[in-house]
C-alpha cells in the first residue's frame, strides 16, 4: 500500500501589513508499487516513433533499437501499441489490420512488436499532432487501460502541420494521457517538445546522440511502470476572500500548475499531477490573504494531494501576524531557493530566446542573471550548462559575455535542462 | 471498572476540572445557601449569550461550551484521563463539529476554520466573563505561549459596587500542568470568596470586623485553592517541580476592597482622575530590588524580573496571601492582572492613562474595556498569557461606621 507525506516548509510569520504567504510543500511517496497492479487499474502504454525521412541513417537504427529496448520493458498485462509518424500517424502495432486498437503485453505480443519496429521505413514529413491524435484515440479506445503514459521521439521540425494544429492537437489529448519528448540531433525544436510535455504532464530531454537512445528509452518505461499511483491531483484550499497567487511544482522540474487548476469547491482548486511512483515532488503555493491584526493566526492553505478524490497527504501552510522583526524577516530557506530556481530557468529561456532572435544586450543581462542564480542556489549542472554559452567572468556578479560558435547540441542542452532543479540544501 | 474512576480525590478533581461552569460545589465544603448568588453564568464563546452555569451548549447558537480542560499539552502529565470523566472523554470526540466563532464556518478536523482559515478557539484560550453589567474581564493565550496558563474567577452582585469578587492566577510557565493548577485555583478561590458574602449580610456594618473577616476569608481562600490545586493535577503534585501558580484576588464588598496576592500578579486602583495605585505588592526578585533601592524600570527590565519568591502549589514555602484592605475615593476601576498586561505598563498612573485611552475608545463595559486592553498587550508582543478583569466604581463615598 502507497504510503504518503506533506512537509511543510515556509516562516508563517508575516510583519504588521504584509499579505503574501509562501509556502513548499514537499510531497512524498513511497511503496507507489508498479503501473496498473492496483484494484480495478491497468496500464496503458504506447510508443511513437518518428519514422519521417530526416530519421534515414543511425538515428532510425538507434530508433528502433530503442524502441524494442522500450518494448522489453513494459510489464506483462500492460495495454500497449507503437505508432510510426511521419506527417500522417500510422498504428504499427497491433498490425493496421488487428481488430483491437490495443493489446496487452505477453511473450508473444512482445516478439511481434519488435518485429513490427524493425520494418520500420523512413520517408515522409513531420506532424506530431497527427500522432498525439492517434494516441489519444487509442488509449480512449482502450479504457480498461487508466493509467497512460506514452513516449514520443522526434528529430525534427513539426513542419508538416501548423502549430495551431498541434496546439490543438496537445489540447484534446491533455489528461487524456501523459507523455515524455525526447528529441534526438540538434534539428528539432525545444520549445515544441516542451509545449507537448508541459501540457501532458511529462518531460522533455535532449538525446544528443544516438546511441544514448536505449537507455533513456529503457528508464523513462521503467519509471512509467514504476509508477503504481495513478492520476494524483494537487488540491489547494485557500481561504474565502484571498487568493491563490501561483502554485507551481519546483522539483524535480519548474512547472508552472496555476493555470491548470479546475475549481473542487467555491474554496478549493485541484491541479493534476499524473502518476506517481516513490518519488518526492516539491510545490510551492503562493496566497495572498488578508492582513490582519498582530498576534492573529490564521491557515493560509491547505496542500493536498487526492488520489481517486480521497485526501491521500496533507500540509498545511499557515499565517501568523507578528510585529517581531527577528521573526518576520527571515526568509524561508526552502522558498528562498525555489524563487531562485524558478528564476533561473526563465532567465535560462528568455536569455536563449533573446539570442536567437539576435538581441545580444538582452541575451547577456538574462545568462548573466542566470549564471549568478545558478551559483546562489549550487545548482552546478546549470553552471557547467551555462558555460559553453557564455564566457563567466564573475558569477557572484553575473557578469558574462556570450560565446561565439556555441554549438546548436549545446544550447539546446542548456534549453531543455533549464527547469530541472537541485533539491535546496539541507 | 476503571480504577481511576473508584479514587473519590480524582472523581473530585474531575468534576472540578470538567465541569467549567463554576459550580460552586467544586469548592468541597458545600455552601447551598449562596450558590444561586455566587455561580458564575458561562459566556458563550461564539455568540456571547450568557448561559447557565451548568449549561453544555449555548441556548442561542448551539456552540458546546465548558471544554475548558481539554487543551493541557502537558506530554507527560498521563493524567489527562483522571481530568476528565471517561464518558465525557469519549462524548468529545465524537462531539459535533464546533461552529467557528469568527465566521460560523465549521471546524475542520485539522482544527482550522473550513471557511476563513482561523484556528478553532479553544474555551481556554481566550474566554471573558462577565458576572454582572459592572464587573467583567478577559483571559487569553497571548502571542508567544502555545498554552494559556492564566486563568481568572469572577463573580458579582448586580447591583454596581454592592459586591463582586476577581480573582486571577498565572500558571508558572516552566511547570506543565499549571493551565490546570490555575484555573483550579481561581475557581475554587473565588466560590470561596464569593461565599462569604452571606456572613456579611448583617446590620451596622463594622469597618474594622468587615476588614478582619474578609481578611480571615481571603487567607482561606488561598488555601482552598492550594487544596483544589492538589485536587486538579492529581500525580502531577510529586514532581520536582509540581504545577503551581499565582495569586491576585479582590473583593468588593460595599466601599470596602480588600486584596490578597501571592506572586507577581497584581491588583490596582485605577482612579478615574486623581492617583492611582497598585493595591498588592509582588512576591518577586524585582519588588525585592526595588526594596533594596533600585529603580523600578531598572529592576523589572532585568531578566530576572519575573522570578517569583511565592507561588500556590505543592512545593510552595508560604501560601498565605498578603491581604490589605482599603477603601477607594472617587469613581475607578479595580484592576486585576497577570504580568501579561503590566509588564508592558508597570506603573500605576501609566496604566491608569491606558484604561483611559480605552475607556475613551470602547466606552465603560468592563468586558470590553479588558478585551481592548488585552488586545493592546498583544500589540505591544504578547509575550505572555494576558489576563484584566476589572470591576467598576462610580463615585462612592465612604462614611466609616461608627462603633455600635
Amino acid at each position: 500500500m502507497a504510503e504518503f507525506t506533506a512537509s511543510v516548509f515556509q516562516n508563517e510569520f508575516l510583519s504588521d501589513g504584509a499579505t503574501d504567504v509562501h509556502a513548499i510543500v514537499t510531497v512524498t511517496v513511497a511503496g507507489a508499487g508498479q503501473a496498473g497492479q492496483g484494484q480495478g487499474m491497468a496500464a496503458g502504454e504506447i510508443i511513437i516513433v518518428d519514422t519521417s525521412g530526416s530519421m534515414t541513417g543511425e538515428n532510425l537504427g538507434a530508433a528502433k533499437h530503442a524502441a524494442s529496448v522500450a518494448i522489453d520493458q513494459i510489464l506483462d498485462g500492460t495495454w500497449f501499441a507503437v505508432i510510426s509518424g511521419t506527417d500522417t500517424a500510422a498504428r504499427a502495432f497491433p498490425y493496421p489490420n488487428a481488430r483491437l486498437p490495443m493489446v496487452q503485453m505477453e511473450p508473444g505480443a512482445r516478439a511481434a512488436a519488435k518485429q513490427a519496429i524493425a520494418s520500420f521505413q523512413p520517408s515522409g514529413g513531420t506532424a506530431m499532432g497527427t500522432w498525439l491524435t492517434l494516441a489519444r484515440e487509442l488509449f480512449q479506445a482502450t479504457p480498461q487501460a487508466t493509467q497512460r503514459h506514452a513516449i514520443l521521439l522526434t528529430d525534427g521540425k513539426n513542419e508538416h502541420e501548423s502549430a495551431q494544429a498541434l496546439s490543438q492537437a496537445i489540447y484534446n489529448a491533455t489528461g487524456v494521457f501523459q507523455c515524455d519528448a525526447r528529441g534526438v540531433g540538434s534539428r528539432w525544436q525545444v520549445d515544441e517538445l516542451r509545449q507537448i510535455a508541459t501540457a501532458l504532464l511529462g518531460t522533455v530531454d535532449l538525446i544528443a546522440k544516438p546511441a544514448d537512445m536505449a537507455a533513456d528509452f529503457e528508464s523513462i518505461i521503467k519509471q512509467s511502470m514504476g509508477r503504481g499511483v495513478a492520476a494524483a491531483e494537487l488540491r489547494v484550499w485557500a481561504p474565502q476572500g484571498s487568493e491563490v497567487l501561483f502554485v507551481r511544482q519546483v522539483a524535480p522540474t519548474v512547472e508552472d500548475l496555476t493555470t491548470r487548476k479546475t475549481m473542487v469547491n467555491p474554496l478549493t482548486g485541484s491541479y493534476p499531477t499524473g502518476s506517481w511512483g516513490d518519488e518526492s515532488r516539491d510545490y510551492h503555493v503562493a496566497v495572498r490573504v488578508a492582513s490582519k491584526p498582530v498576534g492573529s493566526e490564521q491557515l493560509a492553505a491547505r496542500v493536498q494531494l487526492t488520489v481517486r478524490d480521497e485526501v491521500v497527504a496533507s500540509g498545511l501552510v499557515k499565517a501568523r501576524w507578528s510585529n517581531d522583526d527577528a521573526l518576520t524577516a527571515r526568509i524561508d530557506p526552502a522558498v528562498a531557493h525555489y524563487t531562485g530556481q524558478t528564476e533561473l530557468a526563465s532567465a535560462i529561456q528568455d536569455g536563449l530566446a533573446a539570442k536567437a532572435a539576435g538581441d545580444a544586450a538582452t541575451a547577456t543581462v538574462k545568462l548573466g542573471r542566470a549564471v549568478q542564480l545558478a551559483a546562489a542556489t549550487g545548482n552546478d549542472e546549470a553552471t557547467a550548462k551555462l558555460r559553453k554559452v557564455v564566457e563567466i567572468d564573475d558569477a557572484n556578479e553575473g557578469t558574462v559575455r556570450l560565446r561565439r560558435d556555441v554549438a546548436k547540441l549545446d544550447e539546446m542542452a542548456l534549453d531543455t535542462a533549464s527547469t530541472k532543479t537541485t533539491r535546496v540544501r539541507k | 471498572m476503571d480504577p481511576l474512576v473508584s479514587d473519590p480525590r480524582i472523581e473530585a478533581a474531575a468534576e472540578g476540572t470538567v465541569e467549567p461552569a463554576a459550580d460552586p460545589t467544586l469548592d468541597t465544603v458545600s455552601e447551598p445557601a449562596v450558590e444561586a448568588e455566587a455561580a458564575v453564568p458561562v459566556l458563550c464563546p461564539a455568540c456571547g449569550t450568557v448561559n447557565d452555569p451548568d449549561a453544555k451548549f449555548c441556548e442561542e447558537c448551539g456552540t458546546q461550551l465548558g471544554e475548558l480542560v481539554e487543551v493541557s499539552s502537558d506530554p507527560d502529565s498521563g493524567d489527562d484521563e483522571a481530568g476528565a470523566e471517561p464518558n465525557e472523554s469519549t462524548s468529545s470526540t465524537s462531539a459535533p463539529r464546533r461552529a467557528c466563532v469568527y465566521c460560523g464556518g465549521s471546524i475542520a478536523e485539522d482544527g482550522y476554520c473550513e471557511l476563513c482559515g482561523k484556528p478553532a478557539q479553544s474555551e481556554r484560550d481566550h474566554w471573558q466573563e462577565a458576572p454582572a453589567a459592572w464587573v467583567g474581564g478577559v483571559c487569553d493565550r497571548g502571542i508567544r505561549h502555545d498554552i494559556n496558563e492564566d486563568a481568572m474567577a469572577l463573580a458579582a452582585d448586580p447591583q454596581a459596587g454592592e459586591f463582586a469578587v476577581l480573582v486571577v492566577c498565572d500558571g508558572v510557565s516552566s511547570t506543565p500542568g499549571s493551565d490546570k493548577a490555575s484555573l483550579a485555583a481561581a475557581r475554587a478561590a473565588t466560590a470561596h470568596l464569593a461565599a462569604g458574602r452571606q456572613i456579611d449580610v448583617t446590620e451596622g456594618n463594622d469597618d474594622e470586623l468587615a476588614q478582619s473577616r474578609w481578611s480571615d476569608r481571603m487567607l482561606e481562600a488561598g488555601e482552598r485553592a492550594s487544596a483544589a490545586i492538589y485536587e486538579a493535577i492529581g500525580e502531577l503534585a510529586a514532581r520536582t517541580n509540581p504545577p503551581s501558580c499565582t495569586f491576585a484576588a479582590a473583593v468588593i464588598d460595599g466601599p470596602l476592597v480588600v486584596v490578597g496576592g501571592v506572586g507577581d500578579s497584581r491588583v490596582y486602583w485605577i482612579a478615574d482622575s486623581g492617583k492611582s495605585r497598585q493595591l498588592t505588592t509582588d512576591d518577586s526578585w524585582s519588588q525585592e530590588m526595588m526594596a533594596h533601592g533600585m529603580s523600578r524600570q531598572q529592576a523589572e527590565s532585568a531578566p530576572q524580573a519575573h522570578s517569583i519568591t511565592r507561588w500556590l502549589g505543592a512545593d510552595s514555602p508560604d501560601e498565605a496571601p498578603h491581604v490589605v484592605p482599603t477603601y477607594p475615593t472617587g469613581a475607578g476601576w479595580i484592576l486585576v492582572c497577570s504580568d501579561g498586561l503590566w509588564n508592558y505598563c508597570s506603573d500605576a498612573d501609566d496604566l491608569a492613562e491606558l484604561v483611559h485611552r480605552v475607556v475613551g475608545m470602547v466606552g465603560s463595559n468592563p468586558v470590553q474595556v479588558s478585551s481592548s486592553l488585552v488586545d493592546w498587550a498583544n500589540e505591544q508582543g504578547g509575550q505572555d498569557n494576558i489576563t484584566a478583569a476589572l470591576a467598576r466604581f462610580d463615585s462612592v463615598v465612604h462614611t466609616p461606621a461608627q462603633p455600635a
